[in-house]
């Protein structure tokens, strides 16, 4: 095949330096590494070979930078660990001598090579292979430059809990402006219905309600609440979002929070922040320290607003802030990254059906928090839902839903055993003659102070835990009967209960997928949860630049770790904000446009919706992260990869297949 | 223009479509003649091999010879023809790329013999003539001209369309041919011609042939699940095809850099062949799809195989 772009073939004659890393004993000790180096000594195009012990050292680099100048290298191949690791290293170094970066390549002999063979003449073989391989490629390797491209410096936050609050109050901080999405009518997400936090039991609103003001009151800060992202288009440093606000019928600089409106509201449903424990009118505030701090309509329920046939709360609305007439609002946006905080939800109790989750004493834990709560329905007494009486008898049980791959949830939901030992300890506090039993599999609490406090739980409240699961709950008259087994001395246990509290799984929220779908990350995660680009190195970022995440959106967490999540990825977006101008990888799809037809092959395949298709295809070099899908897809060979191209491969392949069977003729491949 | 140039049709290994095709053209055809002297055309004017023989070389200036290179006289009067002519047009699909008769190198030359006439079969003399004549003999491989004798120009099709017969000879009377090697069609491939819609998010759940579905007027075939060629192809014909409706099979070739036509088109339909989701239960629905693809090897070379038939 004649090459593509004949006038991007090398002019020079190749002068390549390969360095044989011993990397201690990594390499070294399985890789006989001074033969890789004389072998490639000797290989074609190679002009110096030699071997380190440490070639990502100082002295190490130093040694590559003398080498290109003293022997006028052109291109270096640096046979080493895998090029994740220091392949920017290299390139630096190399480009701190003025030879291009992009000349440079890691032949990765360490995790390809050292790592999974034993030591002897055929991993040696291996690395002389994977070493010239790479020769080859270098030898067709073109010098590049980093595409540049300005930023937009906003910040778009996606949801108001604890994680989202804190981000959007320290990239606020630091001078950008953030645009604050929730969906409810109110900031503060799941944090604001808990009653007290382990292990300290500090007041989880009295915490949280600061925070949620400083966002209000925050000049930098856009909040929207009843919004919700619809569309999120674009690439790093440069998103296009479009949020729909939904009406909230009440004028929120004219409500002054007097109440006579849910007075007069005919209308009463479950309120949801109290989990359905208590109503609300269809007119209502979620809780006296909503920020906004005003009242909402619910257009699902209120009967007024089509037909008007109600309007009682408007006409006993002294400041006139009821508006039947409020319209949906869409609100376009430009920003330069994005945090998605979108939090959790609880699994449902339905799902247990032999937990009897229909039973009004089968609660969940959010509800108990609020039974719990000093603003909640029964004003932090411990009260039972079906009678009002106090439960002289609470069943707790752990892992519901959770760590059960065959039914549920294979995951461990993280936070279960911390706030199961809390919502223990604050019954005993408050009924101090009742029983608190928890049913646990294990107790995991890794956190600080997280093992003194269930120690405390246990001796100082004398709260009995029982190892092993529950098998059954049933009502029998007054009382919920659970059937459950202590797994420690092997005895069938059945207790007589007066309120049960099911630890449920943690899932992801509903919306997600869609919010996935729309920034078009293969983002979620085997769970549902959304994937953080490396589990270990890049756990605030998606694999699409610019976007990151925090909180239980990412996976159960709990307050400190959302709050540290939530600063975390403040950090990323603000290091990308201030950034002068971004770069990005060169090594990316390119169309060559004298060849495409348009036919549409590529576009519907790219991981990063960076192809758009007009009368030909064009690639998006900022979304492009160089994965080659539409390459391999191309019928009519119109797309490559700089510095991969199909002649590329081909000398590479004949390379690699070279070494295994020398007599062979190379394998003749075309095309595709 | 000084004298008018000399030109010779030829056919080998051929069905005879493509010496009709010049009509396509239409009224155009009595211009075309009346600026050339054809001075060999078997199928237009009573000429015979020894007239041919007897011309100079290089007198000729273009000979346009179709069909496969299929028997040892087909090669010889390649050859012969070679020699008297400047420049050699490949003319139509199986000059160019090996053609639908290629396909018969799937088996070898006795399979065909033993398909074709049954056991015990011996080609003889034809009927009336002395017993040292006989027919020419098939050679091992139905071959494109290419590999026989160096080949200037294509003039690609099966038969070649008339924009393309158009182009070629718009190209002679204005004396601006381009250097050879050249082939009259696009580098484009043919989707680049074709009006059909393609959607953004398409992807194939089934794959159908055409007798088995009346394909909706406006959308791309690939999409409704027929197996068009068109990504792969070059263009040039106008989307002929699928334009009335049938996929297109591939005739004007692969795009240049597309190779190997099977190969190309492979690669686009595992990455076309998809359902919304990824996982187990997906990848077998692909491959029940895939498996519905039915002769995949005359569907991606119909007229390419001589040319792109790997050595084994």
């Amino acid at each position: 095949m004649p090459p593509r772009n004949p006038e991007r073939i090398r002019a020079q004659k190749p002068r390549i330096g390969v360095f044989v890393c011993h990397c201690g004993h990594n390499i070294a000790g399985v890789v006989d590494v001074k033969r890789v180096a004389e072998q490639l000594s000797k290989y074609p195009g190679v002009v110096y070979a030699t071997d380190y012990e440490y070639m990502c050292s100082d002295p190490g680099q130093e040694l590559l930078k003398k080498a290109i100048r003293e022997h006028r290298l052109n291109g270096v191949v640096v046979a080493a660990c895998s090029p994740s690791m220091h392949e920017a290293t290299f390139r630096r170094a190399a480009g701190e001598v003025d030879l291009n970066p992009y000349l440079v390549e890691c032949a990765n002999i360490r995790e390809h090579c050292s790592w999974v063979h034993d030591p002897g003449e055929a991993a040696t073989q291996k690395a002389i292979t994977i070493t010239r391989t790479m020769v080859e490629k270098v030898k067709g390797n073109m010098p590049l430059e980093p595409v540049e491209v300005s930023h937009k410096e906003k910040c778009l936050v996606v949801g108001g809990g604890i994680a989202g609050i804190q981000a959007a109050l320290d990239v606020a901080e630091a001078g950008y402006e953030v645009i604050l999405v929730e969906k409810s009518p109110t900031i503060g997400g799941h944090m604001a219905q808990l009653s007290e936090t382990f292990p300290t039991l500090d007041c989880s609103q009295c915490i949280l309600t600061p925070k949620m003001v400083e966002v209000e009151r925050h000049p930098k800060i856009r909040l929207l609440v009843n919004s919700e992202v619809e569309e999120i288009s674009g690439f790093i440093g440069n998103y296009r979002v479009r949020i729909r606000k939904k009406p909230s019928y009440v004028d929120p600089d004219l409500c002054n929070l007097c109440g006579e409106c849910e007075k007069v509201c005919p209308v009463r449903v479950p309120n949801e922040f109290d989990r359905g424990l208590s109503e609300r009118g269809a007119i209502y505030i979620p809780f006296p320290q909503a920020v906004p701090s005003t009242y909402t309509l619910d257009e699902e329920t209120c009967l007024g607003i089509k037909p008007l046939i109600c309007g009682k709360c408007a006409e006993v609305c002294e400041p006139g802030a009821i508006d039947f007439d409020m319209s949906e609002e869409i609100i376009e946006e430009e920003v330069g990254a994005v945090i998605l905080a979108t939090g959790y939800d609880l699994y449902e109790t339905k799902a247990l059906p032999e937990y009897s989750p229909d039973d009004p004493d089968v609660i969940d834990p959010l509800q108990f928090e609020r039974l719990l709560s000093a603003t909640g329905p029964t004003r932090g007494e411990i009260r039972r839902p079906s009678d009002g009486k106090v439960p002289k008898t609470v069943v707790f049980i752990k892992c519901a839903g959770s760590r059960d791959p065959e039914l549920h949830k294979p995951y461990c939901s993280a936070i279960c055993c911390m706030y199961t030992a809390k919502h223990a300890l604050l019954y005993k506090h408050a009924v101090p003659d009742g029983r608190a039993i928890v049913f646990y599999i294990d107790i995991r609490a890794p956190g600080k102070g997280y093992e003194e406090f269930i120690h405390r739980v246990m001796e100082e409240d004398r709260v009995l835990y029982i190892r092993g699961k529950v098998a059954k709950v049933f009502r029998e008259g007054d009382k919920l009967i659970v059937w459950g087994v202590d797994t420690l001395s092997g005895q069938r246990v059945e207790v007589e209960a007066d309120l049960v509290v099911l630890a449920m799984a943690v899932v992801p929220p509903k919306g997600v997928e869609d919010l996935a779908r729309t920034l078009r990350l293969s983002c979620l995660d085997e769970n549902g949860f959304l994937k953080e680009a490396h589990p270990k190195l890049r756990p605030l970022e998606t694999l699409a630049g610019g976007i990151f995440i925090a909180g239980a959106a990412q996976g159960p967490k709990d307050i400190p770790q959302a709050v540290t999540q939530g600063s975390g990825a403040a950090a990323k977006a603000i290091a990308l904000l201030s950034a002068p101008t971004l770069t990005h990888s060169p090594e990316v799809a390119e169309v060559d446009e004298e060849l495409c037809s348009g036919c549409r092959v590529c576009a519907p395949l790219c991981p990063y919706g960076a192809i758009t298709v007009e009368e030909t295809a064009q690639v998006n070099e900022l979304l492009c992260e160089g994965c080659g899908t539409c390459v391999a897809a191309c019928p009519s060979g119109a797309l490559s990869l700089r510095n991969l191209e199909d002649s590329q491969v081909e000398s590479m392949v004949e390379a690699a297949l070279a070494e295994l069977s020398p007599a062979r003729e190379a394998v003749e491949v075309k095309g595709g | 223009m000084s004298a008018k140039p000399k030109i010779a049709v030829y056919w080998t290994g051929s069905c005879g479509g493509c010496d009709v095709s010049f009509l396509e053209v239409g009224e155009a055809i009595v211009e075309i003649l009346s600026r050339v002297e054809v001075v060999f055309w078997p199928a237009l004017v009573d000429v015979k091999r020894s007239d041919l023989e007897a011309m100079p070389p290089g007198s000729i200036d273009y000979a346009l010879i179709n069909g496969v290179i299929r028997t040892e006289e087909n090669r010889e009067m390649a050859e012969i023809l070679r020699e008297k002519s400047k420049y050699i047009v490949a003319y139509g699909a199986c000059a160019h790329l090996g053609g639908v008769p290629s396909l018969a190198d799937l088996w070898g030359k006795e399979e065909i013999f033993r398909a074709v006439f049954g056991e015990g079969f011996r080609p003889g003399p034809p009927p009336g003539v002395d017993g040292e004549a006989r027919l020419p003999d098939l050679s091992e491989k139905a071959v494109p001209l290419e590999e026989v004798v160096r080949v200037d120009y294509a003039v690609p099709g099966c038969p070649p369309p008339a924009p393309l017969i158009s182009r070629f000879f718009t190209a002679l009377f204005s004396g601006e041919m381009p250097d050879p090697p050249y082939v009259f069609a696009n580098v484009k491939a043919l989707c680049e011609e074709c009006p059909r819609e393609r959607h953004d998010d398409r992807r194939i759940e089934r794959i159908v042939r055409p007798h088995e579905i009346v394909p909706d007027p406006n959308k791309c075939l690939l999409e409704q699940g027929l197996i068009c060629m068109g990504p792969v192809t070059r263009g040039g014909c106008n989307a002929l095809c699928p334009v009335a409706g049938m996929p297109c099979t591939g005739c004007l070739g692969p795009t240049p850099e597309a190779g190997d036509p099977g190969a190309a088109m492979l690669s686009a339909l595992a990455s076309l062949v998809r359902f919304e989701d990824e996982g187990e239960e997906y990848f077998a629905r692909e491959d029940e799809v895939l498996e519905r693809l039915a002769d995949p090897l005359g569907t991606f070379y119909m007229y390419a195989f001589g040319k792109f038939r790997r050595r084994s």
